[in-house]
């Protein structure tokens, strides 16, 4: 089975300051791999604005995302791990990690996002994720 | 045997609200339900035929009124607890209601 989410979509190290600077880096990789068009960025941070942090689904994790459009190329899936802390103004804050989603139609990446869900249900797997030391030590405990 | 229709509601349909649908599916699974299950987003979810609204609790208050059907709301679609909760309340709830013993 392939990776759920691919080697160079997977950032560690990274400080961002605010909720869009962290949404913006923590997809900068699917844009450069031409999955996403900026403005699907850009839709993501709007989506925040318009219906609330309810992203944060859970202590120290986001899920950002916004509806399918022609701005989406290819369904994918990104995450970053921050070295600072990022504040939603959700009861989830302060959020460390930040997966990207983009889809193309509601269906195409549930497989993708399935594997990475049923991780999630672990309550141990936003720790272990903000445990990691290293870019390949994070991709290794995604696609494990 | 009746079989329930819950939809799985957030902001734009295929993120949060996949997460959910699959943690519901998976408790009913797991307790022998059958259900069918599919996301919505808030904009549209009123308008679709389900039996119940599955919702995070800051968007259950922008349909609150306009929803036909039972919305149960959720603090966070990721806590095993209260998904499963909340969910075999609603199918026990569902089942008797609709006969099954």
């Amino acid at each position: 089975m392939s990776d759920s989410i691919a080697r160079d979509c997977v950032r560690t190290g990274v400080r961002a300051g605010t909720w869009q600077d962290a949404i913006r880096l923590a997809a900068a990789p699917l844009v450069e791999r031409g999955s996403i068009e900026e403005s699907y960025v850009d839709r993501m941070i709007s989506s925040v604005d318009e219906l609330g942090p309810y992203i944060a689904l859970m202590p120290g994790f986001a899920l950002a995302h916004a509806a399918p459009g022609e701005d989406v190329h290819v369904s994918d899936l990104s995450v970053a791990l921050f070295d600072d802390e990022i504040f939603f103004g959700s009861d989830n804050d302060p959020v460390r990690v930040v997966m990207c989603l983009a889809c193309v139609d509601r269906e195409s990446h549930i497989a993708r996002l399935q594997t990475v869900a049923e991780k999630l249900l672990d309550d141990t797997f936003v720790g272990r994720m903000v445990a990691c030391a290293s870019e390949q030590q994070l991709y290794e405990l995604v696609n494990a | 045997m009746a079989v329930p229709t819950i939809q799985t509601v957030c902001g734009v349909g295929c993120g949060s609200s996949l997460m959910l649908r699959m943690n519901v599916e998976k408790i009913a699974k797991a307790n022998g339900y059958e259900i069918r299950a599919f996301c919505g987003d808030v904009g549209t979810c009123c308008a679709n035929e389900c039996d119940v609204i599955f919702i995070s609790k800051e968007l259950g208050e922008r349909i609150e009124g306009r929803a036909k059907v039972p919305i149960v709301e959720f603090d966070n679609f990721m806590n095993k607890a209260e998904v499963e909760e909340k969910t075999l309340a609603y199918l026990e709830s569902f089942a008797a209601e609709h006969g099954d013993a």
